[in-house]
């Protein structure tokens, strides 16, 4: 053998010892797919059986914040937890689970759900889910799988998107949205990894695809409008009946943000922009800082899909839009820093269906009362429910 | 490689291997040894050295001291035999250097007065070690550490991805950490030495979480077992030195759970132990 190539065996030696240095578990998965099967589970406990062949489908979409309702982690910048104790998380969790149960749907898109997550004391929350509501299957596309986060302590966390539904699942994937290009690569190694979740759900006379998404929140580089495309294209390619939902980290296309003061497309007086109430002075400059909203990039979605909550019924206006307003990250029970008590200020989640099939009593949960609903939303996370009901083709 | 080989070739004759590292033995007066990550270790009489980690004692004050209560003698030149008994009691003062990696290992705590708390971890050991085959050393070892608040704290258990940061930090955040461990040392002639050790942890309870002096409650359950075992081997370098290679292997429960198909087609996700292998190297200069 010549040194040289002896120096080259030595090498590949060392280079397969490189995985095994902290195990055969990756330190943070780096999800090298472009589309994959992911699995699909089932509730243990025996819940009622749907209806059916139904002629409707009631939907819910939610960013479930991890189970951690209104406690303010340290990206929030109104606090500074890294972890939940057990009984934090479970008690969330029992209150998500009532919420979702009161509202009963056959179909539940949930984001930010952990199943092995330090912050949120390791508790299967998908398994939470399947067994303390009425739906029966689920499956979770993992978007953020890291060994140990070394930063403020969050260490291992298994974060992702999850379809719950009453109905069979017979088949789910997971399809890769495009990275962040404006972070470092340590940072990105550690980052999360978004992708869009796809299930087909059987109804007994027909099969339907249900989405789950939620795209980049803090890039600076145009990342969440390429996500977003990247969604709107996967819907063009759907053969099946569909229905998406999720948090788009994105304001509806009420107006094209790019538009000149003064012209009919400017948002002036339309919609609130920047400047929320819950915006903290002190994330500015960090990587936790709200990048400009591009609500034009909703357009082809409000153009050729139909949401749930069309424009005209969203209004123009702080005050005709409030009632439909998604997310805050200050809860109600916190102040800003000019004694404003938290309350939701602007709308990033949404429900979709295929242009020219019709929604039924949609709503946002916002506050108990919302269709008959007596749990408080407010104080579950920091998005509420949408909600609807699909009526099938 | 080659370098290596040159160091080899340039040792002097050995009249006898290496003694063993990490065992009851507890050098004659005056006699030292220091390693890049091995502690520095200087004996001030025949039967009492101290030892600390000087990469470590700048940002993590500590001092362990080593009393053979058990020491045959031992000729100018020669190996210890027979059977050697240590005592060991040390101190700790981890908070500095646990504060500086506040922001990656620990919390920033940016919006609140929370912060890692002043404590001091006493440490007291008890080895035995004794010899099989001529050079050959047998040692046994237990030991373990407390935490001793000074104040508030409220840092809790990193559950990392590296099993020995968890051991180092488990008296620290955990309030405990035993040990029950023994190693088997054997020489292969004048130059080498290869060293087999086990070990058996058990940490505290991970602890309730303290959120601005009010107890939350405690933080998920982690088993407290760490189970480690290390081969290495020392290749004498130079008069009295020694450079150590060797592998660590660690299980231990990182919080980790596994996916697992059943005959239905649906998965179930079970909580599993997580391994760790890590490369182990070091120079040690000089030696007892």
């Amino acid at each position: 053998m010549t040194l040289r190539r002896y120096h080259a065996t030595a090498m590949r030696k060392l280079l397969l010892l490189v995985p095994l240095l902290a195990s055969c578990e990756w330190v943070a998965d780096p999800m090298n797919f472009t589309r994959e099967e992911v699995p699909r589970y089932k509730a243990n406990a025996e819940h009622p059986a749907p209806v059916a062949n139904p002629i409707g489908l009631k939907v819910m979409a939610w960013n479930v914040k991890y189970g951690a309702c209104r406690v303010d982690f340290w990206f929030d910048f109104w606090g500074d937890r890294v972890q939940l104790t057990e009984a934090e998380t479970t008690d969330c969790l029992t209150k998500v689970a009532a919420l979702i149960k009161e509202y009963d749907p056959d179909i539940f898109m949930a984001e930010e759900i952990e199943v092995d997550s330090k912050r949120s004391a390791y508790i299967d929350q998908v398994r939470f889910l399947l067994e303390n509501t009425n739906l029966q299957y689920a499956t979770f596309d993992e978007t953020w799988n890291a060994r140990y986060v070394p930063s403020e302590g969050v260490g291992r966390i298994t974060l992702g998107n999850a379809i719950f539904s009453r109905y069979p699942i017979t088949k789910a994937e997971r399809i890769r949205q495009v990275d962040r290009t404006d972070q470092d690569g340590l940072t990105a190694t550690f980052y999360i990894k978004r992708a869009i979740g796809r299930a087909e759900i059987n109804l007994g006379d027909r099969t339907v695809a249900a989405y789950v998404v939620h795209t980049e929140a803090y890039d600076f580089d145009g990342t969440k409008q390429k996500q977003i495309k990247q969604v709107y294209d996967v819907l063009q390619e759907e053969t099946m009946p569909w229905v998406i939902g999720g948090d788009f980290n994105e304001l509806p296309p009420v107006c094209d943000e790019k538009a000149e003061a003064g012209t009919p497309e400017s948002c002036e007086g339309k919609l609130r922009l920047a400047g929320f109430i819950d915006e903290r002075a002190s994330s500015k400059g960090t990587e936790y800082e709200q990048p400009p909203y591009t609500p034009s990039v909703m357009k082809p979605f409000y153009d050729d899909y139909e949401p749930s909550i069309p424009l005209a019924r969203y209004g123009i206006g702080e005050t005709a839009q409030q009632p439909f307003f998604t997310h805050t990250v200050l809860g109600p029970d916190g102040v800003n820093d000019e004694g404003v008590p938290g309350r939701w200020n602007r709308t990033l989640d949404y429900l979709f269906i295929r242009k020219g099939e019709t929604w039924a009593s949609t709503d946002v949960l916002q506050e108990p009362g919302r269709l008959g609903i007596v749990g408080d939303p407010s104080r579950l996370s920091d998005h509420a429910p949408v909600v609807g009901t699909w009526v099938l083709p | 490689m080659r370098a290596l080989l040159l160091v080899l070739v340039a040792t002097t004759a050995l009249a006898t291997p290496r003694p063993a590292r990490d065992t009851a033995d507890v050098g004659n007066r005056g006699s030292y040894s220091v390693g890049i990550f091995n502690p520095l270790r200087i004996a001030f009489h025949n039967r009492f050295e101290l030892q600390a980690n000087p990469l470590l004692f700048f940002v993590a004050p500590h001092l362990d001291a080593r009393f053979a209560i058990l020491k045959p003698p031992v000729a100018e030149g020669q190996l210890p035999m027979g059977v050697r008994l240590t005592a060991e009691a040390g101190l700790l003062m981890p908070t500095f250097g646990m504060r500086l990696m506040k922001g990656f290992f620990f919390p920033t705590w940016a919006t609140s007065p929370n912060d890692i708390g002043f404590m001091l971890i006493p440490r007291v050991g008890l080895l035995a070690s004794g010899d099989f085959f001529t050079n050959d050393v047998l040692t046994v070892r237990i030991d373990g550490a407390l935490r001793i608040p000074l104040g508030p704290n409220n840092a809790t258990p990193m559950n990392s991805f590296l099993a020995p940061l968890e051991i180092l930090f488990a008296a620290p955040l955990t309030g405990f950490c035993g040990r029950l461990g023994g190693a088997y040392d054997h020489a292969f002639g004048d130059r080498l030495r290869l060293r087999g050790e086990v070990n058996l942890y058990v940490t505290g309870q991970q602890g309730n979480l303290e959120v601005e002096g009010q107890n939350l409650g405690p933080v998920a359950a982690i088993s407290p077992f760490i189970f480690t075992a290390h081969l290495g081997l020392d290749i004498a370098v130079f008069q009295y030195s020694r450079i150590t290679v060797g592998a660590l292997f660690a299980n231990y429960d990182q919080g980790a759970t596994q996916v697992t198909t059943r005959a239905d087609g649906f998965s179930e996700r079970t909580r599993v132990r997580s391994n760790n292998i890590l490369p182990t190297l070091d120079f040690i200069w000089a030696g007892f």
